[in-house]
């Protein structure tokens, strides 16, 4: 075995220095743009397809990438006008309005889910020449820059015969998913040069990478290495070692804060503490008792410790929430809104619920204060009618999947305990509990999480408007209010940016105030990487595992 | 010609078992409660994405017209599509199951001669210290429990001394720089010495413990007391005759706790993350890929079906008295 | 006339099986972990801070080493390990002693009508036996756990249960096929007795203790799968078990930095195991005259 390490320690060659080396903690689900969903396949496709528009890094404005320069704007007709940069794809063939053309013929053709639901504003697209394409919509949208233009263009070189061939088949849809991409054709930086399933995927610099040497979002952009190693690991522990032992320079994935302590005690690594647009919620079951009396649902929202949860269980790498829409999302976060039990301590918060729900009608069996107005633990709550408040059940993804949805369940059954409400925290696995609570609504509570919120704050519709309270829709909490949704349905079309923004402040006080979801807490992004080789990582919102980065990174 | 028959029938029971198998798996699947379906499915679409993938999947077909549909392709190679990695799904086991196989026929052989051998010894050196010390370091081996053993190998031997990768089956540095094929094989070799070592020691300690039991009473036998009364040495006796008679147990054990070693294997994959089977069944499970899940699971079936043919098939070979 | 034979035997027997070193051992551990199981019923009464699942120590947020106050250190989130050690035993215990009891049950049912009728009910019973008792059995619990989502401890229980009767009513088979032939059966049947009632009246009491005595493999199953079905995250995540303690050390990333976390569940679910397989084997012993060490009767 001796010998085994000695042949092999001969055998590796000096790396390459432009090769930097990044952990994945999964294999890329597929490399076919249109099946792929998961974020470890995107990590790869986000180097090789390009959109038109993409978010400025530290001002999150919309800039042009693709596109030459920002939008022209008809209002008579409807209409947006996109200049196109000069730019190559990576067989070096040309850049051009009909690879635009094509993406939205493709997205029209399949019906392309997640992307043909926002593209069916477009009414007509043309191309006056090989440089301009013009978009003529529907109807006014006010997400049609932030959500629209950000998405990838493909080129249609790469798969117009595929598409050709898929119309004609049976399940059109179903054959271009299944068409195995191994060389995809992109304008990004980088491209795929070997993919070993299982074990690593190479990528390397892109030659007609239209970026190199231009200065936008004020970065002089790269790439300035070479070749992209990903590698692939199947637990965090493992990837983690590998970084601390200089096997890799980035894990590209989300660090538990248990990790910490020990990667902190390394010289040669850094830590990266970023906010995501993240939103971690308890949402209720407001079609049927008990949960349908909104004084109750505030009555837990001022109970809820949401500073405990901060402190104990994200060990302070976080930020509570009090939106819907997260604090970082600067100008779309109303900070005006209702924050029940905020800054009160423990027994200010069960005096102010108790006289809530007394108001309301609530008895108990033991009131939470007695006679002299001390604090007891209570117990048997009864709801107006005089009934006593049958035993509800709060799921949540099981401690492995996330500990801290799982232990946040646990915390928020006690102090619900403590008001005598029969609250039992559940844990369940994360398939049943998505199917339980999206599909077949019968449950009382639980406790998600989207881990990466659009910053275009549109969500606010899916999740509540009326509309999407059926099996499958977004509505889980079946949130029915008609001043809500007339706001949800005109926020849409609103081009006024600022207009627009006085209607989703109105709508996240509504909601908050009504809460069929209490927001809990927005956890941090915490990354690491290796500083013997590479620097120059970009933050940004969600973390420094973005093009940026990989376009600015320098060898040491 | 009555042994052909044997074997005819016995290869049609073993058919009829897996139809039947296949068959239940199917339908299962579409008993599962709540909406199967859109379970398959990816849940961050919207519904009328969901509702297109699910025609387009074909799962909005009757069930017995999917049955039928499954059947036809499975018989013809087509094992179906992975719901996760979109690829067919005969492609992902011809890619995993070499790993497994490696894996798992060089820990089975290794375990097994060495089971022979030291059980041989502890029962020759019965009562000894030797035997009490081959004996219960065999009992716990055996019992020990698979994870954990594997995850205390990995701590000490890969984190601690850092003499062993800390799993995966090759070292990608080595293969983009374009090694040479003495070095790639090397390398595997070198990331399977621990899952290796896990399923050895767990496997030894039964093998093991059968072959001194199966020992002991073979050398109750009465040939080996006519055999030692003939003079042969105690060397001759002990291999040529006792040993090769008390080894059978053991070879035919190895197909019948195929089940255990099953288990054990899937185990080991999954910490050791090594690509084979094993893993691509829990990791299928995990994310309802149901074409993957189901075909792993037939394949592990098949194995264990055709394991207990041979077992069957060899013993009655060797004795002519069961034949039913 | 039939009681003091019953317990001539089992004092018998239990001279041979206490003087068995394996016999001993086995007990001796079985009865730690025994006693380990009942503490866990008290451990919650010390202060809400020791409840293994819900309990946590207002000092300490992170995983610590052991401590005077927690003697086997803390998890993660500040909840004790020790509790949680302890409330592992107690349901080591239940899925193990249930799922044998309840294959028992089965095996015994099965093993005796098959062995009883014969003929083809026999011949197709036991080819059943035969396929499932080759199966593999967490292979099979991971396929029924992506179809049906979540499971219940119990339902493990019960489909582990399902699984390993086989080799119980292959015992108790050729248990009733020599019994099947006795006078006193002969004579029941002459009476006119109907198969039923000869079969659980008169078989079953001959054949049972013998099913209680193969139980030990049972039980070790049992609490091998269910701690190999946790530990891969497809256990009942409401319960707290060996099996999900190693799950939990492995899945929040402390494998290699918290020892304290990561070796007691182990070697607790080893070790349990090794003394219900002690137990089986100075059973064997007891039962299988030829096992006995010279100069024992």
């Amino acid at each position: 075995m001796v010998v085994f390490v000695a042949l092999l320690f001969s055998c590796q060659k000096t790396s390459k220095s432009t090769l930097i080396k990044i952990g994945l903690p999964e294999e890329p689900k597929s490399l076919n743009i249109w099946l792929s969903s998961d974020a470890n396949s995107k990590k790869i496709l986000d180097q090789i397809y390009q959109p038109l528009y993409t978010r400025d890094p530290n001002t999150l404005e919309i800039i042009p990438w693709l596109a030459k320069e920002d939008p022209v704007f008809n209002e008579q007709e409807l209409s947006y006008t996109v200049k196109l940069r000069d730019a190559k794809w990576s067989d070096g063939s040309q850049f051009t309005s009909e690879d635009v053309l094509f993406t939205k013929k493709i997205f029209f053709d399949f019906k392309i889910p997640r992307y043909y639901s926002t593209w069916k504003v477009i009414k007509r697209i043309e191309a006056p020449d090989k440089q301009t394409v013009v978009f003529y919509l529907n109807e006014p949208s006010a997400i049609f820059i932030s959500r629209v233009l950000t998405t990838s263009i493909v080129s249609k070189k790469e798969w117009e015969q595929v598409a050709a061939k898929a119309i004609e088949t049976e399940k059109p849809l179903r054959f271009i998913q299944d068409y195995l991409v191994e060389k995809p054709l992109g304008t990004g930086p980088f491209t795929l040069f070997e993919y070993k399933k299982g074990a690593y995927l190479h990528m390397k610099k892109n030659p007609y990478f239209f970026g190199t040497g231009k200065k936008i979002a004020g970065f002089l952009l790269g790439p300035y290495v070479d070749s992209l190693l990903f590698k692939i690991y199947g637990t965090s522990d493992v990837a983690i070692l590998a970084l601390k032992k200089g096997d890799i320079d980035f894990y590209w994935w989300d660090i538990q804060p248990g990790y910490l302590e020990d990667l902190k005690k390394q010289d040669n690594i850094k830590i990266f503490l970023n906010k995501k647009s993240a939103l971690y919620y308890m949402g209720f079951n407001v079609r049927k008792p008990p949960f349908n009396d909104k004084i109750l649902r505030q009555a837990i929202a001022t109970l809820i410790k949401k500073e405990f949860i901060l402190t104990r269980i994200l060990q302070n790498y976080g930020t509570p929430m009090h939106s819907i829409v997260p604090e970082g999302n600067q100008f779309w976060y109303n900070p005006n809104v209702e924050k029940f039990g905020h800054g009160q301590t423990p027994e200010e918060r069960i005096k102010a619920a108790y006289h809530l729900l007394k108001t309301a009608g609530y008895t108990w069996e033991i009131p939470p204060l007695d006679d002299q107005g001390n604090i007891v633990k209570a117990s048997g709550i009864r709801l107006p009618s005089g009934d006593p408040m049958e035993k509800f059940v709060i799921l949540t993804p099981p401690a492995d999947y996330d500990p801290k949805r799982a232990f946040a369940g646990t915390m928020i059954q006690e102090w619900l305990r403590d008001m005598g409400m029969p609250a039992f925290a559940r844990p369940m696995s994360f398939n049943s509990l998505i199917d339980t609570v999206k599909g077949t609504h019968e449950f009382d509570a639980f406790i998600l999480g989207y881990g990466h919120l659009n910053l275009d704050p549109d969500y606010l519709r899916s999740f509540f408007s009326s509309e999407n309270d059926k099996p499958r829709g977004w509505n889980m909490s079946g949130y029915k209010n008609p001043d809500y949704d007339a706001l949800a349905d005109q926020q849409i079309s609103i081009i006024d940016i600022e207009a627009r923004k006085k209607m989703i402040w109105e709508m996240q006080k509504i909601i908050i105030q009504d809460v069929p979801y209490i927001p809990l807490y927005n956890p941090h992004i915490i990354e690491a990487v290796s500083t013997d080789r590479f620097g120059g990582w970009i933050e940004e919102v969600d973390g420094i595992g973005n093009i940026w980065s990989l376009c600015m990174v320098k060898p040491k | 010609m009555r042994n052909q028959k044997f074997i005819f029938r016995k290869f049609i029971e073993i058919f009829t078992i897996f139809f039947i198998i296949l068959t239940v798996l199917f339908f299962l699947f579409r008993l599962a409660p709540g909406d199967p379906v859109s379970k398959m499915v990816d849940p961050t679409l919207t519904p009328e994405d969901t509702q297109h993938m699910i025609e387009q999947l074909g799962l909005d077909k009757p069930a017995h017209i999917q049955y039928f549909i499954y059947v036809k392709n499975f018989f013809s190679g087509n094992l179906g599509r992975s719901f996760h990695y979109g690829e067919p799904v005969s492609t992902i086991i011809m890619d995993k199951l070499p790993c497994t196989v490696l894996l798992f026929t060089t820990s089975t052989l290794l375990a097994a001669f060495a089971g022979v051998f030291l059980g041989k010894i502890a029962a020759w050196s019965k009562g000894s210290g030797l035997d009490n010390f081959l004996s219960i370091s065999a009992l716990v081996c055996h019992t020990l429990f698979i994870p954990w053993f594997a995850l205390l190998l990995l701590w000490i031997l890969a984190y601690k001394v850092g003499w062993f990768p800390l799993g995966g089956i090759i070292s990608p540095e080595l293969w983009i720089d374009d090694a040479s094929v003495f070095m790639k094989a090397i390398d595997v070799v070198h990331h399977m010495l621990l899952p290796l070592a896990t399923l050895f020691f767990i496997h030894l300690g039964s093998y093991l413990l059968l072959m001194r039991s199966s020992m002991l009473s073979v050398l109750r036998e009465d040939y080996i007391i006519t055999a030692r009364a003939k003079g042969l040495s105690e060397k001759v006796i002990r291999n040529k005759h006792a040993a090769k008679n008390a080894a059978l147990p053991v070879i035919t054990s190895v197909g019948l706790s195929l089940a255990f070693s099953i288990n054990g294997g899937a185990l080991t994959e999954q910490i050791f993350t090594w690509p084979g089977i094993g893993r691509e069944l829990i990791f299928a499970v995990s994310n309802n890929d149901y074409p993957l899940a189901q075909a792993c699971f037939l394949l592990i079936a098949a194995v264990v079906l055709i394991a207990n043919l041979v077992v069957d098939l060899l013993y009655a070979y060797l004795d002519p008295r069961i034949r039913y | 006339m039939r009681k003091n034979h019953y317990i001539m035997r089992f004092q018998k027997g239990w001279k041979i099986f206490i003087k068995n070193p394996l016999g001993k051992t086995g007990l001796f551990i079985l009865f730690v972990f025994l006693i380990m199981a009942f503490a866990s019923f008290f451990v919650p009464h010390i202060g809400p801070m020791y409840d293994p699942m819900t309990g946590t120590d207002p000092n300490i947020k992170v995983s610590t080493y052991p401590s005077l106050s927690h003697w086997l250190g803390t998890d993660n989130v500040g909840r004790d390990l020790f509790a949680q050690l302890l409330e592992g035993a107690k349901v080591a215990f239940i899925v193990g002693l249930s799922s044998a009891f309840i294959s028992i049950v089965i095996g015994t049912a099965i093993g005796m009508i098959s062995g009883y009728a014969g003929g083809i009910i026999d011949i197709l019973l036991m080819r059943i036996a035969d396929i499932i008792m080759v199966m593999p059995s967490l292979v099979i619990l991971l396929i029924l756990a992506s179809i049906f989502g979540q499971f219940n401890i119990w339902i493990i229980v019960f489909i582990i249960a399902i699984l390993r009767w086989p080799a119980v009513s292959r015992i108790i088979r050729s248990q009733t096929l020599s019994l099947k032939h006795r006078p006193f059966i002969e004579a029941s049947r002459v009476a006119g007795a109907s198969n039923i009632r000869i079969i659980f009246r008169h078989i079953m009491p001959n054949v049972l203790p013998l099913a209680f005595l193969y139980m030990t493999f049972r039980v070790t199953s049992a609490i091998l799968v269910e701690a190999a079905l946790s530990f891969l995250g497809f256990g009942d995540p409401s319960q707290v078990s060996w099996g999900m303690m190693l799950q939990w050390v492995w899945k929040t990333g402390h494998m290699f930095q918290a020892p304290y976390w990561l070796i007691p569940p182990g070697v607790c679910i080893s070790l349990l195991t090794l003394a219900f397989y002690m137990l089986g084997r100075a059973m064997d012993e007891v039962l299988d005259p030829r096992l006995r060490k010279e100069g024992q009767a």
